[in-house]
């Protein structure tokens, strides 16, 4: 164990320091951070984990990583205001600094997913921990076969990333849909919920392809639906849960479904497992 | 190591010697039930209470503790609090003793939890056996609590006119030098004890119709049992049940601010799965929105899978949670309900 | 610049301001965070009428309550309803089951006519109101927690579950297990559970939780023997104006 490993077993509700370097809304209810931490290593965390966000007075928020460990200098966040914790980070700009615990749970299996196909299905919110993954995807893009990204959202304006969007857009080594439930005037694209995008998908070998499928929990059940239906085995498609996480650590107590903790067993569940878990989806 | 024999007017002078230098923590009446306290004196202890309203376990997982000082402002700072002061715990019963194995498992497990462990290591546990159930509502024989064989520092067993005392650890044995009133445990002791633990096996019944090896069993046949919603029409979702038991850990996290507004206190209180806002997260869903299944999430919890996760059952029979029910809802008829036997 | 904080009281025995000027420990740090610029309790003067921050005490039970609050609410940025009175109606609202003009002649008896009155209503049946700092009196520690929450733009945490759970972690024995009665188990906490801690019942000041199960408290309240009468006076005592009085 280095000293900072085990400062960090000492006491686990100690947060490290970060300072915020880069700050901008993407849309009117989300903000994008960029984070370097003051001890000035890297995060070191795993495309889909999850870090406790901590504003000293107003508390704590489980906050996932929206940047590729393979970018090291810094990690990124993009923030949704709900609550005191997010609304004072959105208060906030470059130079503030912010407490930090984790990073926490699983994380997606990248290994596993290696020399597979991999499809990206992500709906609103759930496009912060999927382009953590998307990033390390195309990063890496000779480890994988054919990536696949399917993206919804409400309207146009909620479209996260619009940078990345149109980066993914134009490469030809990955197929990229967006729909939105809701077009305005100037929406040329894809109009419908999701499971829409699904007829996009071309080429790839269900039987040995992952998907990763992040979004608000009303989305599971639909997704996965189309997710198995094109042959994705149970096992290979992976989600990342939403719940109540006070302590990160699996002791808290708030997150536990049956006899997992999301933030230690999780978030990241294949299907399979989420079939079990019952309360999952 | 050898178990030993106190005799019983040499008991105060034990627990007086104790007292001279150590905080001792001991049952003590309150009204018409028994709190675990500091006590100044042997005769504050009552060394025949039957059950304390909360377990002995307040003392490593205190109801409010603070785990984190923090300063507000440009450069915020943060220093943890782990802090632990040592503490004899005297007269603890063996449900609340078995329940420490399912805690220590939980606040063990990586990464551990220093804030408890710290308080844990520095507790001396001494027990004190029970030769009868508290009351109707135990079950610690159906969920294997009536018997401990460890996890006491000392167990001390009231024959009478002396006590049979087993030592559970080193540093029980040195507990025993500092009293000095101690002898070797004769043959004629040993039987005492034995005469003593056949009776007890006789007042002792168990009250769940089958053995509780199969409750994780007969809880995943009843995941979509209407005994969930029939219990849960009169439910107040008070969280009592879960504030009262020994081995509820669950807690929620808060942050205190000084008058100052300059710097302030990290700090976790119990949490009771029972009240809504437990499972809420900030866009406001709520996972857990029926009484109903929260309250299968406790007993499943209790019955399953603490069980599957720690190799502990979340439950060791004391009871407090349906002597602390105001609608009566209780653990031994819902288990009875629930194997679709016809409750007593 | 400090935020500016003004005090009003409407119908209420103005305890809750005492509270807020018995904080001696922290009065001074407060004052510090805050410029008080219209407390009739404390000062002569008033210093400014736009505001912050406005803790308004009392019930509605006047027009004139009715057109003042709404001023008050025009002039304020983030208003507190400040106590029972103020977050629930309160004792206030007992009048509410009576007729109103036998309650004016009670009360005011040769010139009951002079005299103008509405039923009673809490502060959010008027306006709308921003946070609330329930009980009777308020809890000095929420005071505070409020105050530094608004400093630091946090939501107040109000609890809306039972009493029962700070009644347990207090260790307490049980009021029904002494006998009484208690409206603990449908009245929302954040008191620390004062009153049975000292040995009296709850008598649900803070009010009613968003997801009472009054059924189940009133056939515990039948079971100990009080009539449907006597149920209603339980709970009309501070919470007349809520369901479960009716």
């Amino acid at each position: 164990m280095t000293v900072e490993e085990k400062d960090r077993a000492a006491a686990i509700f100690k947060p490290e320091t970060g300072r915020i370097v880069a700050a901008r809304m993407l849309t009117e209810t989300e903000k994008f951070f960029r984070v370097v931490l003051d001890h000035g290593g890297p995060l070191g965390h795993k495309p889909g984990q999850f870090v406790e966000v901590s504003i000293f007075g107003i508390g704590e928020a489980p906050i996932s990583i929206c940047s590729s460990p393979t970018q090291e200098d810094s990690f990124e966040m993009c923030v949704r205001n709900v609550g005191s914790v997010t609304n004072a980070m959105h208060q906030m700009g470059a130079g503030a600094e912010i407490g930090l615990r984790g990073p926490y749970g699983n994380g997606f299996d990248m290994e596993a997913m290696k020399g597979r196909d991999v499809l990206f299905v992500a709906g609103g919110l759930g496009m912060a921990p999927a382009r953590g993954v998307i990033k390390y995807v195309l990063d890496k893009r000779h480890d994988f076969n054919i990536v696949t990204i399917l993206y919804g959202a409400k309207n146009p304006s909620e479209l996260l990333f619009k940078e990345d969007l149109e980066e993914w857009q134009a490469r030809p080594d990955c197929d990229f849909h967006v729909t939105v439930d809701r077009p305005d005037d100037s929406w040329k694209g894809n109009t419908g919920v999701i499971t829409t995008l699904f007829r996009n998908i071309s080429n790839i070998d269900a039987r040995n392809a992952w998907a990763v499928v992040v979004g608000p929990p009303v989305m599971y059940k639909y997704v996965i639906l189309e997710a198995l239906s094109i042959g994705i085995p149970e096992s290979r498609i992976l989600c990342s849960l939403e719940r109540r996480m006070k302590c990160g650590v699996g002791k808290c107590g708030h997150c536990q479904i049956s006899n997992v903790y999301v933030c230690k067993e999780g978030p990241v569940f294949t299907y399979s497992q989420i079939k079990r878990l019952r309360e999952g989806i | 190591m050898l178990p030993k024999i106190i005799e019983r007017d040499d008991l105060r002078a034990f627990v007086e010697a104790l007292l001279a230098d150590n905080v001792v923590v001991a049952p003590i009446r309150k009204g018409e039930k028994y709190v675990f306290s500091e006590v100044e004196t042997f005769d504050e202890i009552a060394l025949d209470y039957n059950i304390s309203l909360l377990s002995p376990k307040k003392f490593f997982y205190p109801q409010i503790e603070t785990v984190l000082k923090f300063k507000i402002g440009d450069r915020p700072e943060s220093q943890a609090i782990t802090e632990a002061s040592p503490v004899i715990i005297f007269g603890i019963h063996p449900c609340d003793i078995a329940a420490t194995w399912l805690l220590d498992e939980v606040f063990k497990e990586d990464p551990a939890d220093p804030n408890y462990l710290e308080k844990r290591k520095k507790a001396v546990l001494i027990g004190l056996n029970c030769a009868q159930p508290c009351d109707e509502f135990s079950f610690c024989r159906d969920m294997g609590s009536y018997n401990v064989e460890e996890g006491f520092d000392l167990m001390l067993t009231d024959l009478g006119e002396k006590y049979f005392v087993e030592i559970g650890s080193k540093l029980g044995e040195e507990i025993l030098v500092e009293g000095a009133h101690f002898r070797d445990a004769t043959s004629g002791d040993l039987k005492d004890r034995q005469a003593y633990q056949e009776k007890k096996e006789t007042n002792f019944v168990k009250r769940i119709p089958y053995d509780t090896k199969f409750l994780p069993e007969i809880l995943e046949e009843s995941y979509d049992s209407l005994v969930w919603d029939a219990i849960a029409k009169r439910c107040f979702s008070c969280g009592s049940c879960n504030i009262v038991c020994p081995t509820c850990y669950c807690f929620n996290v808060t942050d205190e601010v000084a008058a100052s507004a300059a710097e302030g206190e990290r700090k976790r209180v119990w949490d009771s799965c029972q009240l809504a806002e437990f499972t809420e997260v900030a866009g406001g869903e709520v996972f857990r929105e029926e009484r109903s299944s929260r309250l299968r999430h406790r007993f499943f919890r209790k019955g399953k899978w603490l069980l599957e996760r720690y190799g502990k059952l979340g439950c060791v029979g004391c009871g407090r949670c349906d002597r602390n029910c105001l609608v009566k809802i209780n653990s031994v008829e819902v288990y009875t309900q629930l194997a679709g036997e016809p409750v007593q | 610049m400090k935020p500016k904080v003004a005090f009003f009281s409407f119908t209420s025995c103005e305890g809750c301001q005492l509270m807020f000027l018995n904080l001696e420990d922290e009065l001074l740090d407060l004052l510090g965070l805050v410029e008080i610029v219209n407390f009739r309790e404390a000062m002569k003067e008033v210093l400014a009428d736009e505001y912050d921050i406005a803790f308004v005490e009392g019930s509605i039970t006047t027009h004139s309550d009715i057109e003042e609050v709404e001023d008050i609410r025009k002039r304020t940025k983030i208003l507190i309803a400040f106590g029972a009175c103020a977050t629930i109606g309160g004792i206030n609202a007992i009048k509410n089951f009576q007729p109103l003009d036998d309650v004016r002649k009670y009360v005011y008896d040769r010139d009951w006519d002079k005299i103008d009155t509405v039923p009673t209503m809490s502060v959010d049946q008027v306006v709308d109101v921003d946070c609330y700092i329930h009980g009777c009196p308020v809890d000095k520690k929420e005071i505070l927690d409020v105050v530094t929450s608004v400093i630091l733009g946090k939501t107040p945490r109000v609890p809306d579950y039972p009493v029962c759970v700070e009644c347990k972690l207090a260790e307490n024995v049980c009021v029904f297990d002494k006998g009484l009665v208690c409206l603990g188990p449908v009245t929302r906490a954040g008191c620390s559970a004062i009153c049975p801690t000292f040995g009296n019942k709850c008598l649900g000041c803070r009010g009613i939780i968003s997801d009472p199960n009054v059924n189940a408290e009133k056939d515990l309240l039948a079971e100990r023997g009080l009539s449907i009468d006597d149920i209603l006076k339980e709970f009309r005592m501070f919470d007349g104006l809520s369901e479960v009085s009716k």
